[in-house]
């Protein structure tokens, strides 16, 4: 990765717990931009951020999320208009350049009652909190999304 | 270049340069810098691109990932509703 021009131990750490539009647009660009600037990412999804990943979500969900009024309504139609593109299509633009991990959060499995099979390819893994902790304990920059 | 329009972001050899053309016009920040990483890792050390972007944020990070990567901007033009960012590969 000599050619993106970051030293191999920046790191970002995301913990994604959202899975309306109005977060997973602003997820994946922030996550590619930082695979784009040769920042290795890791991503823990968790309760409606590992819906987000589950098979039968579709890719695009065009729910904002609850509170913003007409404002919410204003911002779907903008997406929709401005053919917003794919939060996973970016994502998966962000692995083909980068490093980026996506790791299911194994307790939220649990309590959705999903198994590994019902998550997105994309995914790489179920893995405890733990283990993603001690994964990303050298982190530059944490984000809780 | 009549007729078939490549999709977005696909690179593509025009017949009277030896640019490579990467039109990532109507992507999303940051797509179009996201398609010039991906070009300049498949193709050797001294080829030229054409990235081609509507995106008003590109124009601030993709100089600034140029000098952090090494790579150079041979020519910055802004035509009408788009940017040319001229750009050559300079190391691996």
């Amino acid at each position: 990765m000599g050619d993106v021009g970051a030293s191999p131990a920046e790191q970002m750490a995301v913990v994604l717990t959202e899975n309306s539009a109005d977060k997973l647009l602003p997820f994946a660009t922030l996550v590619s931009g930082a695979v784009a600037m040769g920042m290795r990412v890791d991503v823990f999804a968790s309760y409606w951020g590992l819906l987000a990943f589950r098979k039968s979500s579709g890719s695009e969900p065009a729910v904002v999320s609850p509170g913003h009024g007409e404002e919410g309504s204003r911002l779907e139609a903008a997406l929709r208009a401005k053919k917003a593109p794919s939060w996973r299509a970016i994502l998966q633009m962000a692995k083909s350049i980068g490093e980026l991990h996506i790791y299911a959060c194994s307790q939220s499995m649990d309590v959705l009652g999903l198994a590994p099979g019902d998550l997105e390819p994309i995914v790489d893994g179920v893995t405890g909190v733990a283990t993603f902790v001690d994964r990303t304990r050298s982190a530059n920059v944490t984000y809780f999304i | 270049m009549s007729g078939a329009d490549p999709p977005p972001g696909t690179a593509t050899n025009p017949p009277a340069a030896s640019r490579l053309i990467v039109d990532a016009r109507g992507s999303w920040c940051p797509g179009p810098l996201m398609e010039l990483v991906r070009v300049i890792r498949e193709e050797p050390v001294g080829t030229e691109f054409e990235l081609l972007s509507s995106d008003e944020g590109s124009r601030k990070d993709v100089p600034m990932w140029l000098e952090k990567a090494g790579h150079r901007l041979v020519e910055f033009r802004s035509d009408s509703g788009f940017d040319r960012y001229v750009v050559q590969k300079t190391h691996e």
